[in-house]
């Protein structure tokens, strides 16, 4: 025996309450609440993102106006940096090769190696 | 006929028809079980509408089973905020009167029916025989909805519905 089976007649009289509450009006009410807060959702983001957008939007004139300077300063940066780098790569290996010549070797074998393997992958 | 299952899923893609049904369907129990929990038919309707605005903002966590007990804990939950926040009021307002249920003009004719005969019940087995009984929900799922031991939920239904049946039989006789 399922244990509801011992007050179905109870449940029968609540059942009977219940169904004779009216569904239509109650339903209309839930439902215009449920689109109301949707439009409201739908409103509060859209109003966000808009507000979002438009202060991004207020940024792009600033933005613009520093371009030309970062512009000039990657442009000079990525020109000077490998002169300086090689410069300072070319002091050092000296500077190390004057010291003791053996690292010459090691980076004239290394140099080979990398020329090796760079042939090896074009062919 | 679409199952609740498969109503509840389209909702949750945002199909308000869906929805809709799932309101037409489920409003009787759920408007009856805060009423009786609430113990006035008005207080009772607002939170059942609570209930159903939960649900339609939670429908995509709803994973299955069955769609009763899961309203029936929403409307639950919505019940609970409603006593804390009355509470707080009466405890606000110190010369209030406290008063539990809304008594309409028809229970000063003294007249014994189910729901009256269901506000003499304590709270608890109100609560069990409400959400059991009248509801339909097995005792696991009110101990699932509650938060109460299964074994309380049992014996709060078992007292609760003997006690009803008395004071049922009492005013037939009366």
């Amino acid at each position: 025996m399922r244990e509801q089976d011992a007050y179905k007649d109870l449940s029968d009289l609540f059942r009977v309450e219940d169904n004779a509450l009216p569904a239509e009006p109650f339903t209309r009410q839930v439902m215009h609440r449920v689109r109301k807060q949707k439009m409201m959702r739908r409103f509060v983001v859209g109003s966000l993102g808009l507000a979002g957008a438009g202060i991004a939007a207020l940024q792009l004139p600033a933005l613009l106006g520093e371009w030309v300077g970062i512009d000039k300063t990657v442009t000079q940066a990525l020109t000077t940096a490998p002169t300086e780098l090689s410069t300072a790569a070319v002091n050092q290996l000296s500077a190390a090769a004057m010291s003791n010549p053996m690292w010459l070797a090691i980076a004239a074998g290394a140099a080979l190696c990398a020329f090796a393997v760079s042939a090896f992958e074009r062919a | 006929m679409r199952s609740d299952p498969d109503l509840a899923h389209a909702a949750a893609q945002g199909n308000e028809a869906a929805f809709a049904e799932l309101v037409r369907r489920h409003q009787g129990k759920v408007r009856g079980m805060a009423r009786r929990l609430a113990g006035s038919e008005a207080t009772g309707d607002d939170i059942a509408q609570v209930t159903f605005l939960t649900a339609w903002q939670k429908i995509s966590t709803y994973a299955g089973g069955t769609f009763s007990a899961w309203i029936c804990t929403i409307c639950w939950r919505e019940f609970l905020q409603w006593r804390r926040r009355q509470k707080l009021e009466i405890e606000f307002d110190e010369t209030a009167e406290i008063i539990p249920f809304d008594r309409s003009a028809d229970q000063n004719e003294m007249r014994m029916d189910l729901t009256h005969a269901l506000e003499t019940l304590s709270e608890a087995q109100r609560v069990c025989v409400v959400l059991c009984v009248a509801t339909g929900l097995t005792h696991q799922e009110a101990a699932d909805v509650t938060g109460w031991p299964l074994g309380t939920v049992k014996s709060h239904v078992q007292r609760g519905v003997a006690l009803l049946r008395t004071r049922l039989e009492n005013a037939n006789v009366a």
